[in-house]
Protein backbone atom coordinates (compact mmCIF):
# COMPACT_ATOMS: atom_id res chain seq x y z
CA UNK A 1 0.00 0.00 0.00
CA UNK A 2 1.36 3.16 -0.97
CA UNK A 3 1.45 6.82 0.29
CA UNK A 4 -0.98 7.77 -2.71
CA UNK A 5 -3.94 6.20 -0.85
CA UNK A 6 -5.71 8.71 0.15
CA UNK A 7 -7.83 7.04 2.66
CA UNK A 8 -6.95 3.89 4.99
CA UNK A 9 -9.67 1.73 7.17
CA UNK A 10 -9.25 1.87 11.01
CA UNK A 11 -8.29 -1.54 10.69
CA UNK A 12 -5.67 -1.07 8.10
CA UNK A 13 -4.18 2.09 10.08
CA UNK A 14 -3.55 -0.47 13.27
CA UNK A 15 -1.88 -3.06 11.00
CA UNK A 16 0.06 -1.13 9.42
CA UNK A 17 3.80 -1.98 10.09
CA UNK A 18 6.10 0.07 8.25
CA UNK A 19 4.29 3.70 7.12
CA UNK A 20 4.79 4.51 3.63
CA UNK A 21 6.88 6.96 3.06
CA UNK A 22 6.29 9.70 0.08
CA UNK A 23 7.85 10.07 -2.92
CA UNK A 24 9.26 13.68 -4.07
CA UNK A 25 8.27 14.45 -6.88
CA UNK A 26 10.91 16.85 -8.61
CA UNK A 27 9.45 19.66 -9.40
CA UNK A 28 12.93 21.82 -9.62
CA UNK A 29 13.25 23.98 -12.98
CA UNK A 30 9.72 22.98 -14.15
CA UNK A 31 7.47 25.44 -15.97
CA UNK A 32 4.38 23.56 -16.15
CA UNK A 33 1.44 24.63 -18.96
CA UNK A 34 -1.53 26.33 -18.04
CA UNK A 35 -4.02 26.21 -20.42
CA UNK A 36 -6.83 25.57 -18.24
CA UNK A 37 -8.36 26.85 -14.91
CA UNK A 38 -7.55 23.06 -13.19
CA UNK A 39 -4.11 23.62 -14.83
CA UNK A 40 -3.65 26.89 -12.65
CA UNK A 41 -4.89 25.38 -9.54
CA UNK A 42 -2.68 22.40 -9.57
CA UNK A 43 0.62 24.47 -10.49
CA UNK A 44 -0.04 26.70 -7.45
CA UNK A 45 -1.15 23.10 -5.22
CA UNK A 46 2.65 22.54 -5.80
CA UNK A 47 4.00 25.07 -5.66
CA UNK A 48 2.53 25.70 -2.03
CA UNK A 49 4.05 22.55 -1.41
CA UNK A 50 7.35 23.58 -2.92
CA UNK A 51 10.31 24.14 -0.82
CA UNK A 52 11.94 26.38 -2.89
CA UNK A 53 11.42 29.75 -4.08
CA UNK A 54 9.10 29.88 -7.48
CA UNK A 55 8.75 32.71 -10.09
CA UNK A 56 5.26 33.68 -10.92
CA UNK A 57 4.98 36.24 -14.05
CA UNK A 58 1.78 37.79 -13.67
CA UNK A 59 -0.27 39.04 -15.94
CA UNK A 60 0.67 42.70 -16.03
CA UNK A 61 4.23 41.50 -16.55
CA UNK A 62 5.28 41.85 -13.05
CA UNK A 63 7.55 38.91 -12.22
CA UNK A 64 7.45 37.60 -8.49
CA UNK A 65 10.11 35.61 -7.04
CA UNK A 66 8.88 34.25 -3.87
CA UNK A 67 8.35 31.32 -0.95
CA UNK A 68 4.77 30.27 -1.11
CA UNK A 69 3.75 29.27 2.19
CA UNK A 70 -0.11 29.01 1.84
CA UNK A 71 -3.16 29.28 -0.34
CA UNK A 72 -6.77 28.94 -0.21
CA UNK A 73 -8.82 27.62 -3.08
CA UNK A 74 -12.68 28.83 -3.67
CA UNK A 75 -14.90 28.39 -6.33
CA UNK A 76 -13.49 30.37 -9.34
CA UNK A 77 -9.88 31.42 -9.90
CA UNK A 78 -11.05 35.16 -8.95
CA UNK A 79 -11.51 33.37 -5.54
CA UNK A 80 -8.39 31.75 -4.73
CA UNK A 81 -4.92 33.21 -3.84
CA UNK A 82 -1.78 32.39 -2.82
CA UNK A 83 0.47 33.82 0.10
CA UNK A 84 4.17 34.20 -0.35
CA UNK A 85 7.42 35.67 1.16
CA UNK A 86 9.67 37.36 -0.71
CA UNK A 87 13.97 37.13 -0.26
CA UNK A 88 13.69 41.44 0.06
CA UNK A 89 9.91 42.04 1.59
CA UNK A 90 9.64 41.81 5.14
CA UNK A 91 5.92 41.06 5.06
CA UNK A 92 2.98 38.42 3.87
CA UNK A 93 1.55 39.16 0.59
CA UNK A 94 -1.22 37.50 -1.78
CA UNK A 95 -2.12 37.33 -5.22
CA UNK A 96 -5.05 36.26 -6.54
CA UNK A 97 -4.86 32.84 -9.18
CA UNK A 98 -6.91 34.75 -11.69
CA UNK A 99 -3.54 37.37 -12.09
CA UNK A 100 -0.89 34.45 -12.86
CA UNK A 101 0.52 33.97 -16.34
CA UNK A 102 3.31 31.59 -15.56
CA UNK A 103 5.07 29.25 -12.89
CA UNK A 104 8.31 28.31 -12.62
CA UNK A 105 9.69 26.33 -10.26
CA UNK A 106 13.37 28.16 -10.54
CA UNK A 107 14.60 28.17 -6.78
CA UNK A 108 16.21 25.23 -5.13
CA UNK A 109 14.22 22.43 -3.87
CA UNK A 110 15.54 22.17 -0.37
CA UNK A 111 13.95 19.00 0.43
CA UNK A 112 15.67 17.36 -2.56
CA UNK A 113 18.83 15.20 -2.49
CA UNK A 114 19.66 14.57 0.94
CA UNK A 115 18.38 11.03 1.22
CA UNK A 116 19.17 8.65 4.71
CA UNK A 117 21.29 6.48 2.45
CA UNK A 118 23.44 9.56 1.17
CA UNK A 119 23.99 9.70 4.78
CA UNK A 120 25.06 5.99 5.24
CA UNK A 121 27.77 6.15 1.84
CA UNK A 122 29.27 9.36 2.93
CA UNK A 123 29.75 8.32 6.79
CA UNK A 124 30.92 4.80 5.82
CA UNK A 125 33.45 6.13 3.71
CA UNK A 126 34.81 8.71 5.70
CA UNK A 127 34.40 6.53 8.61
CA UNK A 128 36.75 3.85 6.93
CA UNK A 129 39.32 6.91 5.73
CA UNK A 130 39.91 7.31 9.24
CA UNK A 131 37.83 10.74 9.28
CA UNK A 132 36.30 11.95 13.32
CA UNK A 133 33.47 14.10 13.74
CA UNK A 134 31.72 13.17 10.98
CA UNK A 135 28.49 15.12 10.38
CA UNK A 136 26.14 16.68 7.92
CA UNK A 137 25.72 19.97 8.41
CA UNK A 138 22.98 22.38 7.47
CA UNK A 139 23.43 24.66 4.18
CA UNK A 140 24.71 27.67 4.31
CA UNK A 141 22.24 30.84 4.36
CA UNK A 142 24.07 33.26 1.63
CA UNK B 1 4.79 11.14 36.81
CA UNK B 2 8.03 13.67 37.25
CA UNK B 3 5.37 16.52 36.40
CA UNK B 4 5.86 18.67 39.42
CA UNK B 5 2.27 19.45 41.50
CA UNK B 6 2.17 22.81 40.53
CA UNK B 7 2.29 22.47 36.84
CA UNK B 8 -0.59 19.70 37.06
CA UNK B 9 -2.88 21.68 39.20
CA UNK B 10 -2.52 24.27 36.86
CA UNK B 11 -3.64 21.72 33.69
CA UNK B 12 -5.86 20.19 35.73
CA UNK B 13 -8.30 23.52 36.72
CA UNK B 14 -7.69 24.30 33.04
CA UNK B 15 -9.27 21.36 31.70
CA UNK B 16 -12.00 21.80 34.43
CA UNK B 17 -12.73 25.10 33.38
CA UNK B 18 -12.91 24.18 29.96
CA UNK B 19 -14.83 21.33 30.59
CA UNK B 20 -17.49 23.53 32.99
CA UNK B 21 -17.62 25.71 30.59
CA UNK B 22 -18.73 23.17 27.60
CA UNK B 23 -16.44 23.98 25.22
CA UNK B 24 -15.58 20.68 22.87
CA UNK B 25 -11.94 22.27 21.41
CA UNK B 26 -9.59 23.99 23.33
CA UNK B 27 -5.48 23.84 23.44
CA UNK B 28 -3.45 22.51 25.89
CA UNK B 29 0.11 23.62 24.89
CA UNK B 30 1.12 26.48 21.89
CA UNK B 31 3.48 24.67 19.96
CA UNK B 32 5.69 27.93 19.69
CA UNK B 33 8.25 27.77 16.50
CA UNK B 34 10.34 31.52 16.71
CA UNK B 35 12.61 30.26 13.54
CA UNK B 36 13.07 27.39 11.60
CA UNK B 37 16.82 27.76 11.39
CA UNK B 38 18.77 24.92 12.98
CA UNK B 39 22.57 23.58 13.59
CA UNK B 40 22.00 20.28 12.82
CA UNK B 41 20.62 18.21 9.85
CA UNK B 42 18.47 15.46 11.37
CA UNK B 43 17.72 12.90 8.55
CA UNK B 44 14.20 12.36 10.53
CA UNK B 45 12.86 15.91 10.36
CA UNK B 46 10.69 17.87 7.92
CA UNK B 47 10.72 21.16 9.60
CA UNK B 48 14.10 22.48 8.28
CA UNK B 49 14.02 22.44 4.63
CA UNK B 50 13.74 26.48 3.40
CA UNK B 51 15.01 28.69 1.48
CA UNK B 52 17.76 31.00 2.82
CA UNK B 53 15.65 33.99 3.57
CA UNK B 54 12.71 31.99 5.08
CA UNK B 55 15.52 30.15 7.20
CA UNK B 56 16.81 34.18 8.22
CA UNK B 57 13.43 35.03 9.17
CA UNK B 58 12.17 34.75 12.65
CA UNK B 59 8.84 35.74 15.19
CA UNK B 60 9.22 38.95 17.61
CA UNK B 61 9.31 38.50 20.97
CA UNK B 62 5.96 40.38 20.76
CA UNK B 63 4.73 38.28 18.59
CA UNK B 64 5.52 35.42 20.48
CA UNK B 65 3.64 36.61 23.72
CA UNK B 66 0.28 37.77 21.25
CA UNK B 67 0.38 33.88 20.58
CA UNK B 68 0.17 32.35 23.83
CA UNK B 69 -2.16 35.11 25.23
CA UNK B 70 -4.54 34.59 21.84
CA UNK B 71 -5.03 30.85 22.34
CA UNK B 72 -4.71 31.50 25.94
CA UNK B 73 -2.47 27.80 26.64
CA UNK B 74 -1.52 26.87 29.99
CA UNK B 75 2.26 25.78 28.72
CA UNK B 76 4.31 26.73 25.61
CA UNK B 77 6.73 24.33 23.80
CA UNK B 78 9.35 26.27 21.81
CA UNK B 79 10.72 24.13 19.13
CA UNK B 80 11.86 24.88 16.07
CA UNK B 81 14.50 24.92 13.90
CA UNK B 82 17.01 25.42 17.06
CA UNK B 83 15.84 27.95 19.69
CA UNK B 84 19.06 29.04 21.04
CA UNK B 85 19.86 30.41 17.50
CA UNK B 86 17.08 32.95 17.79
CA UNK B 87 18.90 36.35 18.59
CA UNK B 88 16.01 37.19 21.37
CA UNK B 89 15.79 33.83 22.66
CA UNK B 90 15.96 34.97 26.37
CA UNK B 91 13.54 37.39 25.95
CA UNK B 92 10.65 35.18 24.84
CA UNK B 93 11.55 32.49 27.50
CA UNK B 94 11.19 35.50 30.32
CA UNK B 95 8.27 37.11 28.91
CA UNK B 96 6.13 33.77 28.73
CA UNK B 97 7.26 32.61 32.19
CA UNK B 98 6.87 36.07 33.54
CA UNK B 99 3.17 35.44 32.13
CA UNK B 100 3.24 32.17 34.19
CA UNK B 101 3.11 29.76 31.14
CA UNK B 102 4.93 26.55 31.89
CA UNK B 103 7.54 27.00 28.97
CA UNK B 104 9.22 23.60 27.36
CA UNK B 105 12.51 25.13 25.80
CA UNK B 106 13.50 22.57 22.89
CA UNK B 107 17.31 22.44 21.38
CA UNK B 108 19.62 20.09 20.51
CA UNK B 109 21.84 21.70 23.55
CA UNK B 110 25.07 22.31 20.96
CA UNK B 111 24.78 25.97 21.98
CA UNK B 112 23.47 25.08 25.82
CA UNK B 113 26.15 25.14 28.06
CA UNK B 114 27.80 28.51 27.35
CA UNK B 115 24.17 30.13 26.93
CA UNK B 116 22.94 28.80 30.10
CA UNK B 117 23.87 31.78 32.47
CA UNK B 118 22.07 33.60 30.44
CA UNK B 119 18.79 32.36 31.96
CA UNK B 120 17.20 31.84 35.28
CA UNK B 121 16.16 28.46 36.80
CA UNK B 122 12.26 28.51 37.33
CA UNK B 123 9.28 26.00 38.01
CA UNK B 124 8.38 27.39 34.71
CA UNK B 125 11.14 26.74 32.78
CA UNK B 126 12.19 22.99 31.56
CA UNK B 127 14.73 22.57 29.04
CA UNK B 128 13.57 20.26 26.66
CA UNK B 129 16.88 18.52 25.45
CA UNK B 130 16.57 16.24 21.90
CA UNK B 131 18.17 13.28 23.05
CA UNK B 132 17.63 10.05 20.57
CA UNK B 133 18.86 7.36 22.74
CA UNK B 134 22.35 6.47 23.95
CA UNK B 135 25.21 7.96 22.16
CA UNK B 136 26.13 6.36 18.77
CA UNK B 137 22.12 5.82 18.10
CA UNK B 138 21.52 9.40 18.99
CA UNK B 139 24.48 10.91 16.73
CA UNK B 140 23.34 8.65 13.96
CA UNK B 141 20.03 9.73 13.85
CA UNK B 142 21.03 13.21 14.45
CA UNK B 143 23.98 12.93 11.35
CA UNK B 144 26.66 14.15 13.93
CA UNK B 145 29.39 12.52 15.55
CA UNK B 146 30.29 14.37 18.95
CA UNK B 147 26.61 15.59 18.85
CA UNK B 148 25.70 13.06 22.10
CA UNK B 149 28.93 14.44 24.18
CA UNK B 150 28.14 17.59 23.58
CA UNK B 151 24.18 17.35 24.66
CA UNK B 152 25.21 16.00 27.66
CA UNK B 153 27.48 18.51 29.07
CA UNK B 154 24.90 20.62 27.97
CA UNK B 155 22.10 18.36 30.33
CA UNK B 156 24.66 18.03 33.22
CA UNK B 157 25.12 22.05 33.90
CA UNK B 158 21.68 22.67 33.36
CA UNK B 159 20.65 19.93 35.90
CA UNK B 160 23.38 21.69 38.34
CA UNK B 161 22.49 24.91 37.77
CA UNK B 162 18.89 23.73 39.07
CA UNK B 163 16.90 24.09 35.67
CA UNK B 164 14.18 21.70 34.60
CA UNK B 165 15.39 19.18 32.51
CA UNK B 166 13.84 16.66 30.58
CA UNK B 167 15.37 14.77 27.53
CA UNK B 168 13.38 14.76 25.06
CA UNK B 169 13.80 11.17 22.60
CA UNK B 170 11.79 10.33 19.28
CA UNK B 171 12.02 6.24 17.79
CA UNK B 172 12.19 5.38 14.40
CA UNK B 173 12.17 1.87 12.79
CA UNK B 174 14.96 -0.47 13.96
CA UNK B 175 15.70 0.96 17.48
CA UNK B 176 16.71 -1.60 20.31
CA UNK B 177 14.36 -1.22 22.96
CA UNK B 178 17.27 -2.62 25.49
CA UNK B 179 19.29 0.16 24.47
CA UNK B 180 16.17 2.50 25.01
CA UNK B 181 16.33 1.22 28.53
CA UNK B 182 19.43 1.73 29.35
CA UNK B 183 19.58 5.27 27.86
CA UNK B 184 16.83 6.24 30.75
CA UNK B 185 19.05 4.56 33.19
CA UNK B 186 22.00 6.63 31.85
CA UNK B 187 19.71 10.15 32.20
CA UNK B 188 18.10 9.60 35.55
CA UNK B 189 21.37 9.15 36.79
CA UNK B 190 22.61 12.39 35.54
CA UNK B 191 19.48 13.90 37.47
CA UNK B 192 16.68 14.80 34.99
CA UNK B 193 13.40 15.47 36.01
CA UNK B 194 11.52 12.95 33.79
CA UNK B 195 12.09 11.52 30.06
CA UNK B 196 9.94 12.89 27.20
CA UNK B 197 9.44 10.21 24.56
CA UNK B 198 7.27 10.00 21.25
CA UNK B 199 7.77 7.72 18.12
CA UNK B 200 8.73 9.53 14.95
CA UNK B 201 6.50 11.07 12.27
CA UNK B 202 6.72 10.80 8.76
CA UNK B 203 7.34 14.26 7.14
CA UNK B 204 7.17 14.08 3.81
CA UNK B 205 9.73 16.39 3.51
CA UNK B 206 12.14 14.45 5.50
CA UNK B 207 15.41 13.16 3.91
CA UNK B 208 14.76 9.62 5.18
CA UNK B 209 11.45 8.50 4.35
CA UNK B 210 12.36 4.44 4.72
CA UNK B 211 12.14 4.40 8.76
CA UNK B 212 9.01 5.55 10.20
CA UNK B 213 7.02 2.82 11.96
CA UNK B 214 3.94 1.97 11.83
CA UNK B 215 0.81 1.65 14.47
CA UNK B 216 1.77 -2.46 14.75
CA UNK B 217 5.20 -2.28 15.17
CA UNK B 218 5.25 1.21 17.89
CA UNK B 219 3.07 -0.65 20.11
CA UNK B 220 5.36 -3.56 20.28
CA UNK B 221 8.57 -1.63 20.11
CA UNK B 222 6.97 0.65 23.50
CA UNK B 223 5.69 -2.53 25.32
CA UNK B 224 9.39 -3.89 25.18
CA UNK B 225 10.64 -0.46 26.13
CA UNK B 226 7.64 0.48 28.77
CA UNK B 227 6.95 -2.85 30.20
CA UNK B 228 8.55 -3.96 33.35
CA UNK B 229 10.22 -0.42 34.61
CA UNK B 230 12.44 0.67 36.68
CA UNK B 231 11.53 2.30 39.79
CA UNK B 232 13.91 4.88 39.27
CA UNK B 233 12.58 5.86 35.53
CA UNK B 234 10.25 8.88 35.68
CA UNK B 235 8.55 10.57 32.64
CA UNK B 236 7.60 13.97 32.38
CA UNK B 237 3.99 12.73 30.20
CA UNK B 238 0.82 11.57 30.93
CA UNK B 239 1.10 7.79 31.77
CA UNK B 240 -2.03 7.39 29.95
CA UNK B 241 -0.47 8.52 26.69
CA UNK B 242 2.35 5.87 27.40
CA UNK B 243 -0.48 3.20 28.10
CA UNK B 244 -1.83 4.18 24.06
CA UNK B 245 1.87 4.22 23.06
CA UNK B 246 2.06 0.15 24.79
CA UNK B 247 -0.95 -0.59 23.19
CA UNK B 248 -3.21 -0.76 26.00
CA UNK B 249 -5.58 2.58 24.89
CA UNK B 250 -7.29 3.68 21.63
CA UNK B 251 -7.33 7.47 21.50
CA UNK B 252 -8.06 8.91 18.81
CA UNK B 253 -5.85 12.49 17.53
CA UNK B 254 -6.77 15.98 19.26
CA UNK B 255 -4.58 18.00 16.90
CA UNK B 256 -6.00 21.05 18.05
CA UNK B 257 -4.73 20.26 21.36
CA UNK B 258 -0.69 21.46 20.38
CA UNK B 259 -1.84 24.63 18.03
CA UNK B 260 1.71 26.01 16.04
CA UNK B 261 2.24 29.41 15.65
CA UNK B 262 5.13 29.90 13.09
CA UNK B 263 6.40 32.93 10.88
CA UNK B 264 3.52 31.34 8.11
CA UNK B 265 0.79 31.84 10.99
CA UNK B 266 -1.27 29.78 12.73
CA UNK B 267 -0.48 26.34 11.07
CA UNK B 268 -3.51 24.25 9.76
CA UNK B 269 -4.16 22.01 11.09
CA UNK B 270 -1.52 20.68 12.96
CA UNK B 271 2.32 21.11 14.53
CA UNK B 272 3.15 18.26 11.80
CA UNK B 273 0.99 18.49 9.03
CA UNK B 274 1.12 21.82 6.92
CA UNK B 275 -2.39 22.06 5.01
CA UNK B 276 -2.27 26.19 5.14
CA UNK B 277 -1.92 29.43 7.68
CA UNK B 278 -4.46 31.93 9.03
CA UNK B 279 -3.67 34.78 11.06
CA UNK B 280 -5.96 33.61 14.23
CA UNK B 281 -6.25 31.32 16.42
CA UNK B 282 -9.97 31.71 15.99
CA UNK B 283 -9.48 31.48 12.50
CA UNK B 284 -7.74 28.36 12.97
CA UNK B 285 -10.05 26.79 15.31
CA UNK B 286 -13.35 27.97 12.78
CA UNK B 287 -11.99 27.10 9.91
CA UNK B 288 -9.99 24.08 10.12
CA UNK B 289 -11.90 20.58 8.77
CA UNK B 290 -10.71 19.08 11.63
CA UNK B 291 -12.66 15.99 10.41
CA UNK B 292 -10.27 15.41 7.63
CA UNK B 293 -7.21 14.76 9.59
CA UNK B 294 -6.35 12.31 12.58
CA UNK B 295 -6.41 8.55 12.57
CA UNK B 296 -10.76 8.13 12.40
CA UNK B 297 -10.45 10.51 8.98
CA UNK B 298 -8.68 7.72 7.30
CA UNK B 299 -6.24 10.04 6.18
CA UNK B 300 -3.02 8.53 4.55
CA UNK B 301 -0.69 11.40 6.13
CA UNK B 302 -2.08 10.63 9.67
CA UNK B 303 -1.54 6.63 9.02
CA UNK B 304 1.27 5.93 11.12
CA UNK B 305 0.96 8.90 13.75
CA UNK B 306 0.96 8.26 17.39
CA UNK B 307 3.06 11.59 18.25
CA UNK B 308 2.18 13.17 21.50
CA UNK B 309 1.56 16.18 19.73
CA UNK B 310 -1.59 14.83 18.87
CA UNK B 311 -2.18 11.85 21.07
CA UNK B 312 -0.90 13.64 24.40
CA UNK B 313 -3.47 16.67 24.89
CA UNK B 314 -6.20 13.47 24.52
CA UNK B 315 -4.54 11.55 27.14
CA UNK B 316 -4.14 14.66 29.26
CA UNK B 317 -8.03 15.10 28.76
CA UNK B 318 -8.93 11.90 29.63
CA UNK B 319 -6.72 11.85 32.71
CA UNK B 320 -8.30 15.19 34.02
CA UNK B 321 -11.60 15.13 32.68
CA UNK B 322 -13.11 12.51 34.84
CA UNK B 323 -12.68 10.66 38.04
CA UNK B 324 -11.98 7.50 36.06
CA UNK B 325 -9.16 8.89 34.16
CA UNK B 326 -7.76 10.69 36.81
CA UNK B 327 -7.15 7.11 38.74
CA UNK B 328 -5.82 5.51 35.78
CA UNK B 329 -3.33 8.25 35.96
CA UNK B 330 -2.80 7.52 39.66
CA UNK B 331 -2.74 4.02 38.94
CA UNK B 332 0.03 4.11 35.81
CA UNK B 333 2.06 6.74 37.47
CA UNK B 334 2.90 4.03 40.57
CA UNK B 335 3.08 0.86 37.88
CA UNK B 336 5.75 -0.86 37.08
CA UNK B 337 3.69 -2.17 33.98
CA UNK B 338 4.76 -6.13 35.12
CA UNK B 339 5.01 -8.08 31.76
CA UNK B 340 6.42 -11.59 31.49
CA UNK B 341 5.26 -11.44 27.78
CA UNK B 342 6.66 -8.02 27.30
CA UNK B 343 10.11 -9.19 29.36
CA UNK B 344 10.42 -12.29 27.14
CA UNK B 345 10.02 -9.86 23.79
CA UNK B 346 12.54 -7.31 25.21
CA UNK B 347 15.28 -10.68 25.72
CA UNK B 348 14.15 -11.98 22.44
CA UNK B 349 14.95 -8.63 20.62
CA UNK B 350 18.62 -9.26 19.37
CA UNK B 351 20.85 -5.99 19.76
CA UNK B 352 22.20 -4.75 16.80
CA UNK B 353 25.70 -5.75 15.30
CA UNK B 354 26.50 -2.95 13.86
CA UNK B 355 25.95 -0.28 17.17
CA UNK B 356 26.82 2.55 14.92
CA UNK B 357 24.56 1.89 12.45
CA UNK B 358 21.60 0.69 14.47
CA UNK B 359 19.32 3.42 13.14
CA UNK B 360 19.82 1.87 9.71
CA UNK B 361 19.94 -2.02 10.59
CA UNK B 362 16.47 -3.84 10.63
CA UNK B 363 15.63 -6.24 13.87
CA UNK B 364 16.96 -9.83 13.51
CA UNK B 365 13.81 -10.16 15.51
CA UNK B 366 10.78 -8.78 14.82
CA UNK B 367 8.84 -8.22 18.22
CA UNK B 368 5.75 -9.86 18.30
CA UNK B 369 2.48 -8.42 18.35
CA UNK B 370 1.22 -7.95 22.15
CA UNK B 371 -2.31 -7.27 23.25
CA UNK B 372 -2.96 -4.13 20.98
Amino acid sequence: MSAEVLKYTREQIEEMEVAPGFAHENLEGWIPELASDEDVRQALEKAFDYRGDVSLTLKNGDVIEAYIFNRFTGNSLAESWVQYFTPKALDKRKVSYVEIARVEFTGKDRAAGKHWEDWVAKYNEKKAAGEKNIALVPDKLD
Amino acid sequence: MAVPISQMWTVATYVLKKRMSGEKRYPLVLMLEPLFRCNLACAGCGKVQYPPHILKKQLTPEECFAAAEECGVPMVAIPGGEPLLHPQIVEIVNGLVARKKYVYMCTNALELKKRLHEFTPSKYLTFSVHLDGQRDHHDFSVCREGGYDIAIEGIKAAVKAGFRVTPNSTFFDGTDPNSVRAHFDEMMAIGVEGIVLSPGYSYDKAPDQTHFMGRARVRRLFRAILSNRKKSWKFNMSPLFLEFLMGDRNYDCTPWGSPAYNIFGWQKPCYLLQDGYVDTFKELMETTKWEEYGVASGNAKCANCMVSCGYEPTAVIDGFGSMSGFWSMVKGTFSMYKDKHALKLLNESAPHGAAKLVQIAKPEHALEETNA
